[in-house]
């Protein structure tokens, strides 16, 4: 059984590594763009002398600003140079810009950050202090409410048709529309203002006492885990009710029926840990997806967690700073796997002897 | 028999496929309608008007004084041609690979000279160094072929892993949500319409494999495949033929689902201004302006509207695969 978890770890890792050298190597084929984007504007710059930028001096900067990215190096281990008549493979060796980052990766350092040089791994946990909170509270109260649903659904009251099928259709719904929904009814001035909208940062700051600092953060968040529940809840919920409903056609399910239980009992006691097994595969899948919500939360609420940078560095081509968010991504698909075969472990006692 | 004809087509299937047929309707039309405004040229005179004030702009402005109308028709075009074909390319490649991982699983061999033949073309397109070995390669190959010809003997074989590098490849793209994946990426490239349409379709194609496998596993063991092959057909007929279009009925009703992701990926892209360029129109971007205006509830409501319709249309379409019957 261990090693079937630690042969499944390794071919997730493996992924991740292929899917992060990937994005390395298409985002770094061209550093163009992004060497423009980091050059500072005419506007920008501090009027030295009056002198002004010639075309010769603008081009001097960009080479300068390619060469602080790294792309005076080679990108890859073997590359083809263009000018060569017959187009031959050159072996670049170990100066190159992929072997460098790999190096670095290694030793735990992701690069710096084009966009504001600052080490990527200190910008990833600084926005992961937020993201953290809100999406393990998202995942933690969205599997709550599965639960408690599904139980009430298999049970077959009168209100089960149309709340699946609402389920259903929430489902389908972009997040980005789930979250401006509740960003304009709830937050709006003109509608009701209950939460405020953004501006997470700087009430934080703010010297107040420790009462006044846990309400804000929960006024502030309390928005944005609704709409990642929102959004997560249906899946869980219809896979949930489906298994109970299938677990409640079976034998044990009658036997325990003509003992006498109440269906609540029947559904607690017998069929629900049966029930439970295929939503725990769905939690593994949950996790990143939740990370991926969090994508368009924070930029709906305007928090500046793990989301949001992805996000902007998405539009300003920070590159070390998306291949870090791939990479982080893949680390938490990672631990829910882990997760995912210790709750296994938990809730069948046959996976537990056979191990 | 009316009786039955009307109650296989109750009145949500009927509203979806109308409201379907309107939005294919305005995308096929986008061009030719006499629309009062164009979505890329900006009316700076009327700026963030609500429907049916300003002259003309019947449906009101966005902050940037585009007409929303016609964002609207023009979003529908880009939606309709950039899901359709990449949930039609995604199910195509996906009904292609799964089908043959199913169908050979790790077992399918190829002959030892086509394998030969393939890694001297190969060297060649790639133009490795030592232009001789892929030379060697070729002739090794038919080498072979030619001393099998000489005694009369089939052809030794080579195993290919179809299965493990189809579901290896879709695992893999499968590890990351695609959201994350496509911005990464798309950051990276800056792309052209043409571009999205490959990275969604290269990035939707593993779901419909999977599909496609499951049932290829259960066709494969039909009666029917086991005729063909005892009638001494060839395997790729086989499989291409008889096994596949039946093993491919799945994705009829993944189809409708599959577009509705793929909407709502397109348009939570261009939320998120990233991917298609600003000038393209787009529902997910008109909705993006809603937040430099957050009084202007037609910013709002009109292209979520029409993003929430088509997708539960498209939710309603795939609960009912067979209209025929």
């Amino acid at each position: 059984m261990s090693w079937l978890v630690l042969w499944r770890l390794a071919r997730t890792g493996l992924a991740v590594w292929a899917l992060a050298s990937g994005v390395f190597l298409l985002s770094h084929h061209d550093l163009g763009v992004a060497a423009r984007l980091a050059a500072p504007d005419a506007a920008d710059l501090p009027l030295s002398g009056g002198a002004p930028t010639t075309a010769a001096q603008q081009q001097a900067t960009i080479l300068a600003i390619r060469q602080r990215l790294g792309a005076g190096l080679p990108l890859f281990y073997v590359s083809r140079p263009p000018a060569a008549h017959p187009r031959q493979w050159h072996w670049n060796g170990r100066r190159n810009q992929y072997h460098r980052w790999a190096t670095a990766l290694l030793h735990g350092n992701l690069g710096t950050s084009f966009r504001t040089g600052r080490a990527v791994t200190a910008q990833l946990g600084q926005a992961l202090a937020l993201t953290l909170p809100l999406t393990g509270t998202a995942a933690v109260l969205a599997v709550l409410a599965a639960i408690f649903l599904a139980r009430r659904l298999a049970a077959g009251p009168w209100w089960q048709r149309p709340v699946r099928a609402a389920l259903a259709a929430l489902h389908a719904l972009p997040l980005f529309l789930v979250a401006l929904v509740l960003l304009l009814l709830l937050a709006n001035p003109e509608a009701l203002d209950w939460f405020p909208a953004y501006g997470f940062d700087q009430a934080l700051e703010a010297d107040s006492g420790f009462w006044t600092r846990v309400t804000t953060y929960a006024l502030h968040l309390a928005l944005p885990v609704t709409a990642l529940v929102i959004t997560a809840l249906p899946e869980l919920t219809l896979q949930l009710d489906a298994a109970l409903r299938h677990e409640l056609r079976t034998d044990y399910a009658t036997t325990a029926r003509a003992k006498g239980l109440a269906e609540k009992a029947v559904i607690r006691h017998h069929a629900f840990r049966n029930a439970l097994l295929p939503t725990l595969t769905q939690v593994a899948e949950l996790l990143p997806a939740l990370v991926a919500g969090a994508v368009v939360v924070e930029v709906v609420f305007a928090l500046p967690g793990m989301g949001s940078l992805l996000a902007t560095a998405a539009a300003a081509r920070d590159y070390p700073v998306l291949v870090g968010g791939v990479l982080l991504t893949g680390t938490a698909r990672l631990l829910a796997l882990l997760l995912a075969d210790l709750l296994y472990f938990w809730a069948d006692p046959r996976i537990r002897w056979h191990a | 028999m009316a009786r039955l004809g009307s109650a296989s087509h109750p009145w949500p299937h009927r509203a979806a496929c109308g409201w379907l047929a309107l939005v294919a309707l305005a995308a096929l039309l986008a061009g030719v309608l006499p629309l009062p405004y164009l979505p890329g040229v900006p009316d700076l005179a009327h700026v963030a008007q609500p429907p049916g004030t300003a002259s003309g702009h019947w449906l009101g402005t966005d902050p940037q004084g585009r007409d929303v109308l016609s964002v609207l028709v023009f979003g529908a075009r880009t939606a309709v041609l950039l899901t359709l074909p990449a949930a039609v390319l995604s199910a195509l490649l996906g009904a292609l690979a799964g089908g043959a991982a199913g169908f050979w699983g790790n077992k399918a061999r190829l002959p030892v000279p086509y394998w030969l033949l393939a890694a001297s073309g190969a060297w060649w397109a790639l133009r490795l160094p030592m232009p001789g070995v892929a030379l060697a390669l070729a002739a090794g190959g038919l080498g072979v072929a030619a001393l099998a010809r000489l005694q009369q003997r089939a052809f030794p074989t080579w195993p290919v892993p179809i299965n493990a590098v189809v579901m290896g490849t879709a695992t893999t793209l499968d590890t990351i949500p695609r959201l994350i994946l496509v911005v990464a990426v798309a950051a990276g490239a800056g792309l052209s319409s043409g571009a999205l349409l490959g990275l969604l379709t290269l990035t939707a194609w593993p779901h419909p494999a999977r599909l496609v496998r499951a049932q290829m596993l259960r066709t494969r063991e039909l009666p029917f495949v086991e005729a063909a092959h005892a009638a001494g057909l060839p395997a790729f007929r086989v499989w291409f033929r008889h096994a596949l279009p039946h093993a491919s009925q799945p994705l009829r009703t993944a189809m409708p689902l599959s577009v509705a992701g793929l909407l709502g990926l397109e348009s939570t892209l261009s939320f998120l201004g990233v991917g298609l360029s600003p000038e393209v129109a787009s529902w997910g971007r008109l909705l993006g302006t809603v937040r430099e205006e957050p009084t202007a509830w037609w910013l709002f409501f009109l292209p979520g509207i029409c993003l929430t319709f088509t997708i539960i249309s498209l939710i309603q379409l795939s609960r009912r695969p067979s209209v025929s019957a």
